[in-house]
């Protein structure tokens, strides 16, 4: 077992998640709150990395923070060295790669909670971040957990993305999965099973402790 | 859209059959002749009637489908150990060439160092490799991919292997180091001379030919797969690629003839 490749795994999903939900929250209030039809056009554009093939998002992702352009150069002066095949570059990836599975669990949590409490909010004059903090969040808890949730998980999963912007380096971006695609691709079965099988142990347990202490807590309506 | 009429246009599109395809010939083939094969398929079919379908994918990931019963006909790797691995594994055969316990080498794979054009680097040669201002070095994953294996014998060789691991950027198969480098993400990149002669890649960047006593020969080696029903044309097909003026085509596209 790679721990250093399953420690890294974890650090990159924390990371994820953190920033998504960070983006995701007021990015899903706007969209439930916010009036306009282009907010169609953006609750779209923020469900578009489910459509493109892992790879080829990566490779985009790749030429995009890449030193041929403007965006790459800026972050190459920015940071000190080019996104690409490192752990933040691996950061970037996955939070456009996560995007969807942090912001639709959201919107679909705010958008019923009841328009009179929002406007009963407004009229006692709340303003929007606080009608989202205190009201929005709260009563959402439960797509709130379900959005931390799958952008942790997806991360973990995640595949074809890290392949084309990683580079397979122990410790900055040889992530578990990729470690376990080497075990099956050299054909070291064993490996590979004990890898998935601690992978997936892991999860059930994890996901199960959350869904757990979420229904103690907040009732499974929360 | 309503919803009404949502999961009936969802339930509608279930039902919608791509046209069937005719038995063509299944063709499994390395990374590394995507650039090469289509035209010599397309004058295959031209000459015999036969069309071929072509998966390319990398060697090791064919050869673990192929064992897992994918419906392939003729598989044409990078290396001779996978097909090798195939035929020990009684799953495929070489349709009684001299020695059928070893795979049939169709071309040889030359390995070179690429870089862009517009790279501030000195141009490609031994001496690049040695240059600290290499920051990233892209290879082929030298645990399956061939031209991988390749690269790190000839870093090897050259004594520059351990210096150079740090700063490799290690890619799936061939033409994902030749994107590395393509994309200006990797300084320089060892890479098959199939990729660096694309009419892309020739004309973003330069090449330089590694010595080939630095690594040893990629020979690159063709299996029938042996449940393959259409054992005739798949014979005939690697007939075609050993044929003189295919080879020829072969060494204009970046492999090595047999012959």
């Amino acid at each position: 077992m790679d721990w250093q490749a399953f420690a890294l795994t974890l650090k990159l999903a924390s990371v994820t998640t953190t920033i998504l939900l960070a983006i995701a929250i007021p990015l899903a209030a706007l969209l439930v709150l916010g009036r306009g039809r282009w907010l169609a056009a953006l609750e779209a554009l923020a469900a578009l990395p489910l459509v493109l093939p892992p790879t080829v998002l990566g490779f985009f992702l790749l030429v995009l923070l890449g030193p041929r352009t403007s965006v790459g150069r800026g972050i190459t002066v920015v940071l000190g060295h080019p996104l690409a095949f490192s752990f933040d570059g691996l950061v970037v990836g996955s939070v456009i790669y996560s995007l969807p599975f942090a912001v639709q669990p959201l919107v679909a949590g705010f958008a019923a909670v009841q328009p009179n409490l929002v406007d009963a909010a407004r009229l006692l004059g709340a303003g929007s971040a606080k009608i989202v903090l205190t009201l929005l969040v709260p009563l959402a808890r439960r797509s709130l957990v379900a959005a931390a949730v799958l952008s942790f998980l997806h991360t973990v999963g995640e595949f074809g993305v890290v392949l084309m912007l990683g580079g397979d380096i122990p410790g900055a971006t040889r992530t578990l999965s990729i470690v376990l695609y080497n075990q099956v691709e050299n054909f070291d079965y064993a490996a590979a099973n004990r890898t998935a099988a601690i992978l997936l142990g892991l999860s059930v347990t994890a996901l199960a402790t959350v869904y757990l202490t979420g229904q103690i807590r907040g009732g499974r309506r929360a | 859209m309503k919803l009404r009429s949502f999961f009936p246009a969802l339930l509608g599109f279930t039902l919608l059959v791509p046209s069937q395809a005719q038995t063509a010939l299944r063709l499994a083939a390395a990374a590394d002749l995507e650039p090469v094969l289509p035209p010599i398929l397309e004058q295959f079919r031209r000459a015999t009637g036969m069309r071929v379908d072509a998966t390319y994918q990398a060697s090791a990931m064919l050869t673990t489908q192929i064992m897992n019963g994918a419906p392939f006909d003729l598989f044409l790797s990078a290396d001779l150990s996978y097909p090798k691995k195939l035929i020990d594994a009684g799953l495929a055969d070489t349709a009684g060439s001299a020695d059928s316990s070893m795979p049939i080498t169709y071309a040889r794979g030359t390995l070179v160092l690429w870089e862009r054009k517009d790279s501030p680097l000195p141009t490609p040669s031994l001496d690049l490799l040695r240059n600290a201002a290499v920051k990233r070095l892209a290879i082929a994953n030298p645990d399956r991919a061939p031209y991988g294996r390749a690269a790190v014998a000839a870093l090897t060789s050259l004594k520059l292997y351990d210096a150079l691991k740090p700063r490799l950027a290690t890619a799936e198969n061939i033409a994902q180091a030749a994107q590395f480098v393509d994309s200006g993400n990797a300084d320089a990149g060892l890479i098959s001379l199939t990729s660096a002669l694309t009419p892309h890649m020739a004309s973003s960047g330069s090449y330089f030919v590694i010595p080939r006593d630095l690594y040893p020969s990629i020979e690159q080696g063709a299996v029938i797969v042996s449940k393959t029903r259409q054992r005739t044309q798949a014979r005939k097909l690697l007939d075609f690629l050993l044929s003189p003026p295919i080879q020829a085509e072969l060494a204009k596209a970046g492999l090595t003839p047999v012959h």
